[in-house]
């Protein structure tokens, strides 16, 4: 058992040393940046298209797309905590002792020693009582002890006596802290759940590694309204969700919740963390472009895909916008946001047709206070960034717009074509009798101009109808976020003593200062010496130690 | 400090020591548990959108006024009962930092009577807003400072030396008190946008040049290092002609905050850390100076620089200096910034690649100091640690807004 003992001693010293101390704290530091540079839990295909199939596994194999969670990574913590914990263990006993224990007598040969030491001679005549008793006045701010040895007499004072509990508080902090880390990581959880409006749910989703976990909550939460308030100018003001607790059937709490100011229920906390469309009432109409003048009516819902049963055509309706402020002002000129109103975004496939993604628009777009006809936005593959404008040029909340299109294509072909502008003319003024009778809008002319981008535009659609968005009943669901995390407060407090340690260890150096008085010999009075020390803020105390000697200097030679 | 211009300004001392001093002190300490006791008491609890409005308004006058009031008497009673009191360190320390404040914020108010008409102040146009001007001063002046500094390593001539630390605090007056009309304009514009102006890079980056100088400045007039200014005011040169650059790409303008920010946090958190950021930059001046004089010193120079020039041993001791003040600052602030994430995010700690950065400094600090203290390192390699320190500070601050996505994303170039 003893030779096992003093086996281990060697092992011991090592883990306790504070080569290995700063060594794990630059491998703990390296291997974080690692963690920040390569991107943690993303899409397994996406690592992959990255890296290559080859780094790819390499990275898999070290674990570091999830690598705070990894076992070498929480073994170096571990081992961190060993460290701290052996080191501490060696140490305090020390410091304890060198607190209680303050030698006050100096030998002569350390006094010469010291960086910090003063001498004075003082004329005979005064008597050792009376230089001890201004040395006493003039040291009044320093805790003092006093001996006397060999005809010497001596006064020791300490400043920051206690600066050793600073390193005690500040590494047993930290241990305190992972300790709490690890309870948050073993006892707490952290998931989220969506909850639409008018909705409940009580289940949390949360990743582990490349996996979704699920969880029960003890209790309900039923999102009872979504409130999203914008700044004029587009981005995001407030998101409040107006929740309910519901515990065993019952309401509990009815609360609202915003970002910073969460709610708690039974150690649970909830937090507002996002948003989303929670399926939205959607209704299309759907403008049939094979002459019929037909306009269709669709209800459907986001999330939802909607099937034409005779084209089989389909549209996947993905997302809704109440709003869409955007910045209508061109490069340089200064900024100009518009709300273009509510849009619907959809995927529209079928047969020999290209799918595509589409934003369209419930009103028509609007500049410089001119209808400029409906807005649609296309992207061919589907990515938000590649959405290109598309103006439909007629206005087809007005359902006369559409019948006067048709009325113009008909009397355009009775003219011969409309290929002249002399016959689209007088196809225009035929078509404008036909559906407004005797009274032509005010704003004819534009009228023409947009029919005319109308017979251009819409030849191009190769879908069998437009689906414009015609009306909507919004529903969001509330991105909420579910913890528990008993070991907070355990982080909390060791918080606060690592705070409490560091500036124990910072601001209140231990400052030590030996006054010795001794006779100086027959008839040359005393001979006074003051020699100081610190552990920190050496230059601080060279300040200190002056002042303290010039103060001395007028106590003893009185002018 | 060879040179030392150990020109103690004593009249100025002489007001912040002794019982006029004990008797300020009351006093500000009375303003601020006034408007401390406001935030708590006043109108039945904190209200974050109200309280700036009643600080500044009636109730602000009342509770602080007070509680001025109360604090002056008492101390005047106090130091009447035992003098002694008067020359407790806490005081004659904190005072002089207090009147800097109550200065700047006298600054301020008198530089928001320049201000546009309320009908001229827009939201889209912000070019007319005064601290525009005031940061455009402060730009000027931290330049001018540098310069002088560079000049009085070679001049070391005691005007050349009182011009670079007058234009330094000059600079830290300007910026502090655009920071603080910024705020102001920031109300007057909506007061929906109004929000403490610490919220971007570009008023960041203003709050850093400040700090990094103000700690600077407080270890010259303790130290008499002057001669280190040449190195830490370079390093602010340089952030100021970052932040113009940032104007220049027009990120300069108030923007209104997203939701994660609206938090008395922020206002906590982020000053704290750039505590922390300047003090890290002083140490990293500190640093360069090291390794300048030495490689001078080995050459066997003897340029007369090196007469100007702090010791190698002063100049340890002072990035180390630098470093105490930073370390504590920073790791407070690194634990507010997890309060804030717990309420805010639901989770002290994410490994966000801020916190993460913040913790890698934090590591690269403490290493640092365990070198040092524990290990008894000194000089060189130190010196380079703290410059390499500092790089590793700049990175987390910047380099994560600009390359790393993450929870800290607001912070981010558009």
């Amino acid at each position: 058992m003893d030779n096992l003992k003093e086996s281990l001693k060697p092992v011991f010293a090592r883990l306790g040393s504070m080569t290995l101390a700063v060594g794990i704290l630059c491998v703990l530091a390296v291997a974080s940046a690692i963690g920040t540079v390569l991107l943690q839990n993303q899409e397994q295909s996406d690592y992959i298209r990255q890296f290559g199939q080859l780094w790819y596994w390499t990275f898999r194999s070290l674990g570091l797309f999830d690598m705070y969670h990894t076992w070498w990574f929480l073994t170096l913590l571990a081992f961190l905590m060993v460290s701290l914990a052996v080191c501490l263990w060696r140490n305090v006993p020390h410091m304890l002792k060198e607190m209680r224990t303050r030698k006050v007598t100096i030998t002569d040969k350390s006094l010469k020693h010291f960086h910090h030491l003063h001498h004075w001679q003082i004329a005979e005549g005064t008597s050792m009582a009376e230089v001890k008793q201004t040395a006493e006045k003039g040291l009044s701010e320093w805790e003092l002890l006093e001996a006397e040895k060999n005809d010497a007499f001596y006064l020791r004072g300490d400043k920051g006596r206690y600066h050793k509990w600073g390193y005690i508080l500040a590494h047993a902090a930290v241990l305190v802290i992972l300790t709490g880390g690890w309870i948050s990581v073993h006892y707490g959880f952290r998931g989220n759940m969506a909850v639409p409006e008018g909705q409940s749910e009580n289940e949390i989703e949360f990743l582990r590694g490349a996996t979704v976990n699920h969880l029960k909550m003890p209790f309900r939460v039923r999102c009872n309204k979504f409130h999203i308030e914008f700044y004029p100018s587009g981005p995001p003001k407030e998101f409040r969700s107006n929740i309910s607790i519901i515990d065993h059937g019952k309401v509990v709490m009815t609360k609202d919740i915003i970002v910073n100011e969460p709610l708690k229920y039974k150690g649970v906390r909830i937090f507002q963390a996002s948003f989303g469309d929670g399926g939205s009432g959607i209704t299309l109409k759907l403008f049939h472009l094979d002459g019929s003048q037909k306009i269709q009516t669709v209800k459907t819902h986001v999330y939802d895909t909607w099937k034409d049963p005779k084209s089989g055509v389909s549209l996947q309706i993905t997302n809704f916008r109440p709003f869409n402020i955007q910045n209508m002002a061109g490069a340089g000129e200064p900024k100009n946001f518009q709300d273009l109103g509510p849009a619907v975004e959809y995927i529209i496939r079928g047969p020999g047709l290209k799918p595509v993604k589409v934003k369209s628009y419930m009103d028509p777009f609007v500049m410089n206070g001119q209808d400029r006809g409906m807005l649609m936005e296309v992207s061919e593959s589907g990515d938000k960034k590649d959405f290109q404008p598309f103006l439909l040029g007629l206005d087809l909340t007005h359902p006369k717009e559409w019948k006067l299109f048709h009325a113009f294509i008909h009397a355009a072909a009775a003219l011969g074509g409309g290929n002249t502008q002399h016959e689209r003319f007088k196809a225009f003024n035929a078509a404008l009798k036909q559906v407004y009778g005797n009274k032509p809008p005010k704003d004819f002319q534009d009228l023409g101009a947009r029919l005319l981008q109308g017979i251009a535009s819409l030849p191009k659609i190769p879908w069998p109808f437009i689906p414009i968005l015609d009306n909507y009943h919004q529903v969001y669901y509330t991105g909420l976020q579910l913890t528990e995390d008993p070991g907070m407060n355990v982080v909390w407090a060791g918080s606060i003593l690592l705070v409490l340690g560091l500036c124990i260890m910072f601001y209140l150096p231990h400052r030590k200062i030996w006054l010795v008085i001794r006779p100086a010999g027959k008839g040359k009075g005393l001979e006074v010496s003051m020699a100081g020390m610190t552990n920190r803020n050496r230059l601080g105390f060279e300040r200190e130690f002056q002042a303290l000697s010039s103060k001395l200097n007028t106590m003893f030679e009185p002018q | 400090m060879s040179v030392a211009l150990a020109n103690h300004s004593t009249t100025w001392d002489s007001l912040s020591h002794g019982r006029p001093g004990f008797i300020r002190f009351g006093a500000y300490l009375g303003v601020i548990l006034g408007a401390a006791g406001l935030a708590m008491f006043g109108s039945g609890g904190y209200n974050q959108d109200q309280y700036l409005f009643q600080l500044l308004g009636s109730p602000g006058l009342i509770w602080c006024g007070t509680g001025a009031i109360i604090g002056a008497l008492s101390s005047t009673v106090l130091s009447t009962l035992r003098p002694s009191l008067t020359e407790s360190r806490i005081a004659t320390n904190l005072v002089p930092w207090l009147d800097g404040v109550l200065m700047m914020l006298l600054l301020a108010a008198v530089l928001s009577q320049f201000e546009p008409p309320k009908s001229m102040i827009s939201f889209d146009d912000q070019s007319n807003l005064f601290s525009g001007r005031v940061i455009m001063a402060m730009n000027i002046v931290f330049i001018f400072s540098a310069v002088s500094y560079i000049a009085y390593l070679f001049a070391p001539d005691s005007f050349m030396g009182r011009l670079a630390t007058w234009s330094a605090w000059a600079g830290v007056y300007a910026g502090g008190s655009a920071l603080l009309l910024r705020w102001h304009e920031s109300y007057l514009i909506s007061p929906d946008i109004g929000h403490a102006p610490v919220s971007n890079l570009y008023e960041v980056f203003i709050l850093l040049c400040c700090v990094t100088t103000t700690v600077y400045l407080a270890l010259e007039k303790r130290y008499q290092a002057k001669a280190m200014g040449a190195f830490v005011l370079t390093l602010v040169a340089a952030a100021v002609f970052f932040d113009i650059w940032l104007a220049s790409v027009g990120e300069a303008s108030i923007k209104p905050l997203v939701p994660a920010l609206q938090s008395y946090w922020m206002k906590i958190h982020v000053p704290m850390n750039f505590i922390g950021y300047g003090s890290f930059s002083v140490a990293c001046g500190a640093g360069m100076a090291y390794l300048w004089r030495s490689h001078l010193e080995k050459r066997g120079s003897n340029a007369r620089i090196l007469a100007v020039m702090p010791t190698l041993d002063q100049l340890d001791q002072l990035a180390y200096k630098a470093v105490s003040i930073g370390f504590p600052a920073f790791t407070l602030a690194t634990i507010l910034g997890a309060a804030w994430a717990s309420e805010a995010w639901g989770g002290y700690w994410s490994w966000d690649p801020k916190e993460t950065w913040a913790l890698i400094v934090w590591l690269t600090y403490g290493a640092y100091l365990h070198a040092r203290v524990s290990h008894g390192w000194h000089g060189r390699a130190l010196a380079w640690w703290a410059v390499a320190g500092f790089l590793v500070t700049l990175f987390c601050f910047l380099g994560v807004n600009m390359y790393l996505s993450g929870l800290h994303s607001y912070g981010r170039l558009s």
